[in-house]
């Protein structure tokens, strides 16, 4: 073996090693959780690092499920973010097409504007925004956290879709129109069906802002009926320390389908990423 | 029943919303189609103001005349816009628009200046209710502003004291984001086995919830049941020398929160960096490297003239970003800290701002608080996206 190759295979040796210290860093503590959620009972508190603990048991998620209102939270959780996204993702679509095609007075001051948005600090709205929804007496309501949440995302949304429109040919919606079809029909019959992979990212990027959400919620809802899952898990480690196993339970069954999700669509959502960030 | 009752509550609510857009749409298209008729200005307005009051008159403190008249005036004002500057131009474009930037303009804009509002008036506990029925508030002028400066937004410490641990947070993890996604790019910017399963591993903690994470790590971080600690006590057990270094287990949590929170936090932010850096990694030709391979370069010299002068322009925004993102992370202070009765030595001013007006009530001290963060953010946006716009210029 050259010296060159021997060089390279040590290389590669030492990146494996390092790589694997770091992703391990990475995972461990999901895999903790994990076996924190199978402790039994009494043993939650051990000092044992064992994945599998002894006496595994799935007491924990039927503790979950049967005493407390996950089930419940994850359902507030949902309605909440499906409504807002809905809502985010239209008002979003139309927008990024008239960005995209249309010359008017005020487009660059509005693009800046969407830009500035960014800026504001996002703990800066909160104030105004749990005001507005006492006065509107929204308290406590799927409705007021979907006002609080629908135009959070909007700015990037916007964004992302713009940058999608830009790559679709003209020519598409002009071939359209010399056959007759209104501006409005090409919009909604040629350009939508062909964004459907960005609008899918924008949803996401829209669901999984207000899935995650905690600070807004914090403050607007204030029985455990109406918690999100956020608010209802913080109270499960917050309050009662004894909780820690459901704690644990809750969150497997929350990060499982996030990270599903992610991971499937994070080649896209990187990609929108970075496209939105360099070119702000 | 509830989920039938919730599923009803909010698809009347999209409803709604649907609704309230076709008006919106419907009212502007009325305004670019017929500016030019001679009936415009007698039939916008009789019929709109009356609509506006009709709508919003609840909303807004009872049908009042004056209120009538507020909505006269201001659709006086937006005929006339129509009619003398708008003439039925680019009627497709704004019709577009017209949703998003009046929902920007309701849950955004408003909200904005809403706090400048509060943060020149007096609301706090005792002044609520009279907010709440009357819909005004004492005008205290500059004074908030001037308390920001003076007094203390938690219990003890003062403003400049949170922006200087502030800066100090905001560049400590900014600074191994970097150092730490750089170093993990390079690794796996090599043609290695399992690679697509390191990339994936190595995102987890930013694919995972952010309370989740933040929460679990928190758990790790408690004196006697956290991993970290554990694994502290294990490593003294085997080398028992260490003890003499000063390793021993801590009470992170009371004793250490600012750190734990930095730790917690530059775990969180590392995948971000390396996703993107590795992006600007792969755009590199390959052609580069060879050429200075003929050349004999060493693999620091290759670093220092290729890779980073090439991967500067995909790395800048997303630092900019990411210095913004870690100046305004409130969720991981607030997670780890804990509400009313928790720690304050880890709070920034995000935090603390926060926290002054959710836990201590004080509503309009808060929002001049909010208003001093936001110029902060805003110059130093303003002046490093300039600095940057230059530095590219000179290239």
């Amino acid at each position: 073996m050259s010296a060159a190759a021997k060089r390279k295979r040590i290389n590669h040796l030492l990146i494996h090693a390092g790589l694997i210290c770091f992703a391990a860093a990475c995972v461990y503590p999901l895999l903790r959780i994990f076996s924190v959620s199978l402790r039994p009972g009494d043993k939650l508190f051990s000092t044992d690092l064992s994945l599998i603990p002894a006496g595994a048991t799935f007491i924990s998620y039927a503790r979950l499920l049967g005493d407390t209102m996950f089930l419940r939270w994850l359902w507030n959780s949902l309605i909440i973010t499906l409504a807002t996204s809905f809502i985010g993702v239209s008002l979003a679509s139309t927008a990024a097409y008239a960005f995209s095609r249309f010359r008017f007075p005020g487009k660059k001051a509005g693009m800046i504007l969407l830009l500035s948005s960014q800026m504001i600090p996002a703990g800066m709205l909160i104030l105004p925004l749990f005001l507005m929804i006492m006065k509107l007496k929204l308290m406590n309501t799927y409705l007021g956290m979907i006002i609080a949440y629908s135009v959070s995302s909007l700015p990037f949304s916007i964004w992302i879709l713009k940058g999608y429109y830009d790559t679709i040919p003209r020519s598409l919606e002009e071939a359209a129109l010399v056959d007759g079809t209104s501006q409005v029909g090409a919009f909604w019959r040629i350009i939508l069906p062909l964004t459907t992979p960005a609008l899918s990212i924008a949803f996401l990027f829209n669901f999984t802002t207000a899935w995650n959400e905690y600070l807004v919620a914090r403050v607007v809802l204030f029985s455990a009926k109406q918690y999100t899952w956020t608010l209802g898990l913080f109270e499960l480690q917050g309050q009662y320390i004894t909780q820690w196993g459901m704690f644990a339970a809750g969150s497997m069954l929350v990060t499982i389908p996030v990270l599903c999700v992610f991971l499937y669509s994070s080649k896209w959502l990187i990609s929108g990423l970075t496209l939105g960030s360099v070119k702000g | 029943m509830d989920i039938l009752k919730s599923i009803y509550e909010v698809s009347w609510f999209i409803l709604l919303i649907a609704a309230g857009v076709a008006a919106l749409e419907g009212y502007f298209y009325s305004h670019f189609k017929f500016y030019a008729r001679p009936w415009f200005f007698p039939a916008a307005l009789s019929v709109f103001p009356a609509l506006a009051l009709a709508v919003f008159g609840t909303l807004l403190g009872g049908y009042s005349f004056k209120l009538w008249l507020y909505f006269l005036l201001a659709e006086a004002a937006i005929a006339a816009f129509f009619r003398f500057a708008v003439k039925g131009r680019h009627t497709v474009p704004y019709l577009l628009l017209a949703p998003a930037f009046v929902g920007l303009a309701l849950l955004l804009v408003y909200p904005f200046v809403f706090e400048v509002y509060l943060s020149f008036h007096d609301l706090k506990l005792t002044t609520i209710m009279m907010w709440k029925n009357t819909g005004t508030l004492p005008f205290v002028g500059i004074s908030q502003y001037i308390k920001v400066f003076t007094t203390s937004p938690l219990s003890e410490i003062t403003f400049w004291a949170l922006l200087g641990r502030t800066l100090v947070w905001t560049f400590s993890n900014v600074f191994f984001h970097v150092l730490g996604g750089f170093l993990l790019a390079l690794m796996l910017n090599n043609h290695i086995r399992f690679k697509g399963v390191y990339r994936t591993l190595l995102v987890i903690p930013w694919a995972m919830p952010q309370v989740v994470a933040v929460l679990a790590m928190r758990g790790e971080f408690h004196s006697q049941n956290g991993f970290v600690n554990i694994i502290i006590a294990k490593l003294l057990a085997v080398f028992p020398f260490l003890a003499h270094l000063g390793v021993a287990p801590v009470q992170w949590l009371s004793d250490y929160p600012l750190l734990t929170c930095t730790l917690i936090n530059i775990w969180l932010g590392i995948p971000f960096m390396m996703v993107v850096i590795l992006g600007g990694l792969q755009s590199i030709s390959s052609s580069y490297y060879d050429a200075a391979d003929i050349d004999g370069a060493s693999y620091s010299q290759k670093l220092r003239f290729i890779t980073l002068p090439l991967v500067r322009p995909v790395m800048m925004p997303a630092v900019t970003l990411g210095t913004v993102w870690t100046f305004n992370n409130i969720n991981v202070i607030y997670l780890v800290t804990g509400q009313s009765g928790g720690t304050e030595q880890a709070d920034i001013l995000v935090s603390a701002l926060y926290k002054a007006a959710f836990t201590y009530n004080r509503y309009s001290y808060s929002a001049a608080f909010a208003i001093v963060v936001f110029a902060m953010l805003f110059f130093f946006s303003v002046f490093y996206l300039k600095s940057f716009d230059a530095a590219k210029d000179e290239r």
